[in-house]
């Protein structure tokens, strides 16, 4: 079973910001076997970076190292020379990566200008949907069936290259509605901008799911930190092979799926928002988590939740949203509440509040707010920090409420308890009570019962006695969360998704994501198309060396309509979607798995 | 960040039911909201904030019960698409009275504003009438409330105007093709309500042809006006979209902006689907104006592609027919006729003799109901009823309002029946008492 893994000088709370906090990298002191293969994994998070070399028997080698937000590389870099000079370059034969370079870059506006072209037709006005400095419609239209309704009007194209030209755009979307169905507009916008393009990124290329402002918003996205993103990857490639590093390099993915660092080049958006999938896959692994469960982590800020069901975690139906934009990118369905260790306590009329606000650190770590962890210092769950400024600060909040400080602090500590404990019912409902189509589905529908309720995060094992009174299902803090984001990113599989659309009358099949179009004769149904679809998508995976075992295909949406017009039947409208679900390598899930 | 945001928050209750059909090659089967779900998706409407899609609630039989008499019995004709479909209505309207939207829309199918009081089989695509379930399902909960059903289906709704016939708290209103051109051949400006409830009964038969303009007349000039009158609690609007230019099965000339104003205009706070069969060049645009208005978001960009207004203006005849037309209904809506036609006195009660016929299921009806005409309440209600495929069956229904006199005349006309033996199924609807009996003979 898993290698007893050894912590070096850190604490397990992830909030804690103490000066004085060492790198630490550890090593198994026995020899691991000679021509073992291992996974590294490194997740650079926003105060840490972490690194764990998974071999067959166990973890190898361990690092934590403080991010330097500025020079993300530089964090990179610096763990993986940590853990080649303990476990040496030989074997590594994957390095999965998590950062949030594409992330950051949204989120703080430091992104490449990009050049957006959208041709949308009647509906909702386009002009809505805008998105950043350089956006222009162009008339034409597409319709739900892929008929082009209206032709692309290339004079008002061109005058927005002209526009981009004068302002030194460099990279552009092409964007049209129902181009996933005919994306014969959005080739055509290449083809207008390609000579003053140093990269097009095309929507339909994204993903076959239909959603025009999430395919603009992916598109935007992709072009606009697509340079960033390759510099990056050039770095970090020519890093690992001057240590002499030859492993295969995935990019870690919001859905805790990876995809190769070749793939990531063109779809860099695809790399967002991939630190909470990272650790709940994880975990997923560390417990070896096999039935229907909820996975809590709590952090400073706040508490973010994810559901496990039917041998993998739950994905967001549509795709994730960066910056308050929804965009296509698959996602693990996650839930954030604003409770947190750093969550500050406020005392109201209707009873005390933890969260959402964070007003800047515990005081315990020379905060001026009393926070969640303070209240677990003054009830001495825990000791963190400066306990004394803790019970100070929970003693100032208490004057004039008639109670004393420990119970405020009991009442705090309760609130957020119970906050955690109706929020995870509410998302349990929320995910039950999901649209479905079919009456089959309606009567059907499988219902999801978490039997586990897995915690991690700082004052995750502070808080676990207070969950496990609060929940009926059994609570969890495994021992080794610490590293579950790192192991997570280790064991990730490739994850991916087809869309497959097919209309017999128009003649015609389309694999968006995979840029695969044919005609098709009016006898293609839908065995073929389900044939088709998973069939290609296995050779896509084969394409990226994705073995059978590590990425089992498995097909989630068939269906097949009778077209009818005037009561004869005219063509099929096919649509399958196949897909490799997130999972971990089960190698080497044995390796990390302890008992929980 | 987002600029769109619905200005008044509303749920959707999407159920295409994509497995179901009553047969692979009709109107009423898998592929009807297909491509209006791709169409909402592809527009992002379930992404902008204030509306939100829900899944239906499953109606029980019971909810069926409260409404309508299902001879021989209720599982024969409300199947579980017809439960969901009503559930679907139900949950619409749900969210609206618990305030989780201010309003509901229920993109469901197969539709109800067909199926009567009496059910005996499916009838115009209909099985059971899926606004009335909700209406009632809402009543019993929350009370008793003034309920509006504007029904701007293409077809005369001449279901619900059964259902609520005798019942003056529910305001009908039905625009339509005229019955003289187009199933099911009623619905004209002299149906105005029975003896208890006259004037809540509102018919508007227009023209083959009818375009925006005419309807749009219509809404502002007519039904506005009764909607302000009335002053109900709730305005429900059957919102079937086969009075679209390019229907395949009527003659009407509306579009996608057209409904979408005409939305505006009724204000509804449930719309439910009915017809419309159209599927791919009317339903996606229409139903996505029909959303955009009642989310109070701009719908000015809203159009058919290829939609050409001049190919589908309606002649200045039809103009002043209606303008005309809206006149006669209004006055007769105001003081309609104490002399009921089709019916006659018999004692205290009014009699009428009617003769349905169920398409869908090749069914003849043969019905006699008789209303006790009442001073202080509604009034108790009793059909005879007997098909081509059931024999004679008994309904009695004791309305919410009952005074104690009708109710108990309800209860004793539910044992006389029974005690007669001349019934195969006797029901009794006691909204009074809120109990629901089947008697088998």
């Amino acid at each position: 079973m898993g290698a007893r893994i050894r912590h070096g000088p850190v604490s397990k709370d992830e909030t804690t910001k103490a000066p004085g906090l060492v790198p630490f990298v550890t090593a198994r002191p026995d020899g691991r076997r000679l021509g073992e293969r291992m996974l590294l994994g490194i997740d650079v998070g926003g105060t840490h970076t972490d690194a764990v070399l998974v071999g067959r028997d166990g973890i190898v080698a361990m690092a934590k190292i403080r991010t330097n937000q500025d020079n993300l590389l530089a964090s990179v870099k610096d763990a993986l020379e940590s853990i080649v000079s303990v476990a040496g370059p030989e074997g590594i034969t994957r390095l999965n990566l998590s950062t949030t370079l594409s992330t950051n870059a949204i989120v703080e506006g430091a992104t490449e200008p990009v050049g957006v072209f959208v041709s949308a037709g009647p509906g909702i006005d386009p002009e809505l949907y805008r998105v950043g400095d350089h956006y222009f419609t162009a008339p034409g239209c597409i319709d739900h069936r892929g008929a082009e309704t209206a032709p692309l009007d290339e004079a008002a194209v061109a005058r927005g290259i002209e526009a981009c030209r004068e302002a030194g755009v460099g990279v552009f979307a092409a964007v049209s509605k129902f181009s996933t169905r005919n994306p014969v507009h959005e080739n055509r916008i290449k083809e207008l901008v390609h000579a003053r393009a140093e990269y097009v990124a095309m929507g339909h290329e994204f993903s076959g799911r239909l959603g025009f402002s999430r395919r603009i918003n992916t598109a935007y996205y992709n072009s606009a930190v697509w340079r960033l993103f390759n510099r990056f990857a050039d770095a970090v490639q020519k890093s690992v092979f001057s240590l002499g590093l030859r492993p295969q390099i995935g990019v870690l993915k919001a859905d805790g799926g990876t995809m190769p660092l070749s793939a990531s080049r063109l779809s860099p958006v695809q790399s967002i928002l991939s630190g909470p999938a990272a650790s709940v896959m994880g975990i997923i692994a560390i417990c070896d988590i096999r039935e229907d469960a909820v996975i809590l982590d709590i952090g400073g800020t706040t508490t973010d939740m994810a559901v496990f069901a039917e041998s993998s975690p739950l994905i967001e139906r549509e795709g994730i949203a960066i910056s308050g934009r929804p965009t296509l990118v698959r996602a693990l369905r996650v839930k954030s509440i604003g409770v947190g260790g750093d969550s500050a306590i406020r005392v109201t009329p209707q009873g005390v509040t933890v969260g959402p606000r964070r007003l800047g650190p515990s005081m315990a770590f020379g905060g001026g707010h009393p926070t969640l962890v303070d209240a677990l210092n003054v009830q001495n769950v825990i000791a963190f920090g400066d306990v004394a400024a803790s019970y100070r600060g929970m003693a100032a909040l208490a004057e004039g409420t008639g109670h004393d400080p420990e119970t405020l602090a009991d009442f705090a500590i309760a609130s957020a308890v119970n906050r955690i404990r109706e929020e995870v019912a509410g998302f349990v409902r929320e995910i039950n009570d999901r649209p479905v189509y079919t009456i089959s589905e309606m009567l059907e529908g499988r219902r999801i019962a978490p039997a586990k309720v897995y915690v991690m995060g700082g004052p995750a094992l502070a808080l676990s006695g207070l969950l496990q009174d609060a929940f009926s299902q059994e609570v969890v803090v495994p021992e080794n969360f610490a590293v579950a984001n790192a192991v997570g990113a280790a064991l990730a599989r490739p994850t991916f998704s087809v869309e497959l659309f097919a209309d017999t009358a128009r003649g015609g099949m389309v694999i968006p994501s995979l840029g695969v179009h044919r005609e098709v004769g009016p006898d293609y149904d839908l065995p073929q198309a389900e044939a088709e679809a998973s069939g290609k998508l296995r050779e896509y995976l084969r394409f990226i060396k994705a073995g059978d075992q590590e990425a089992p295909v498995e097909t989630v949406e068939r269906s097949s309509f009778n077209m009818v017009e005037d009561a004869t039947f005219t063509g099929r409208n096919i649509r399958v979607v196949c897909q490799v679900r997130p999972g971990v390598l089960p190698q080497y899930r044995e390796a990390v798995t302890c008992p929980c | 960040m987002s600029v769109l945001k619905a200005a008044r928050e509303l749920g959707i209750v999407f159920f295409p039911a994509f497995d179901w059909a009553i047969s692979p090659t009709h109107p009423e089967r898998q592929e009807r909201l297909l491509y209006t779900q791709d169409q909402l998706r592809e527009e992002g409407v379930f992404d902008i904030p204030g509306i939100d899609e829900y899944k239906p609630d499953v109606a029980g039989m019971s909810d069926v019960d409260r409404v309508h008499f299902c001879f021989p019995d209720t599982e024969g004709v409300a199947s579980p698409s017809h439960l969901v479909s009503a559930g679907g209505a139900i949950r619409a309207g749900r969210l609206v009275m618990e305030k989780k939207a201010a309003r509901a829309f229920a993109m469901v199918r197969p539709p109800g504003h067909h199926a009567m009081k009496c059910v005996h089989g499916a009838r115009g695509f209909c099985n059971i009438n899926i606004e009335a379930v909700m209406i009632e399902r809402l009543r019993e909960q929350y009370g008793p409330l003034r309920v509006a059903v504007v029904d701007t289906d293409c077809h005369h709704g001449d279901g619900t105007q059964d259902v609520y016939w005798h019942d003056p708290d529910t305001l009908f209103i039905s625009l339509h093709q005229d019955g003289r051109t187009l199933y099911p051949g009623t619905g004209f400006a002299h149906e105005l309500g029975g003896p208890g409830a006259l004037g809540t009964t509102v018919n508007v038969p227009l023209p083959p042809g009818t375009s925006d303009e005419g309807f749009l007349y219509v809404a502002e000039h007519l039904i506005r006006p009764l909607l302000d009158e009335f002053k109900p609690d709730l305005v429900v609007n059957s919102a079937g979209q086969d009075n679209h230019f390019s229907d395949p099965i009527t003659d009407m000339a509306f579009s996608a902006q057209g409904y979408a104003k005409l939305t505006d205009i009724v204000g509804a706070d449930i719309a439910v689907l009915e017809g419309g069969y159209a599927i791919q060049g009317a339903l996606p645009y229409v139903n996505l104006g029909i959303v955009l208005a009642m989310a109070g978001l701009d719908y000015s960009h809203v159009r058919e592609p290829g939609f050409d207004p001049e190919r589908v203006r309606q002649g200045n005849m039809i103009t002043e027919y209606v303008k005309r037309l809206c006149e006669d209904v209004r006055k007769l809506a105001k003081n309609p006729p104490r002399q009921q036609r089709g019916g006659e006195m018999v004692g205290e009660w009014f009699v009428r003799r009617k003769t349905l016929y169920y398409d869908t299921d090749h069914i003849t009806e043969y019905q006699t109901e008789s209303l006790l005409v009442c001073p202080d309440c509604p009034g108790v209600l009793k059909i005879e009823s007997e098909s081509s495929r059931t024999p004679l069956c008994l309904g009695v229904q004791i309305p919410i309002r009952a005074c104690p006199r009708c109710h108990a005349e309800g209860i004793r006309a539910y044992e006389q029946g029974q005690l007669k033996g001349k019934y195969r199924v006797i029901r009794l609807i006691d909204r009074k008492d809120r109990q629901y009996l089947r008697y088998m003979g």
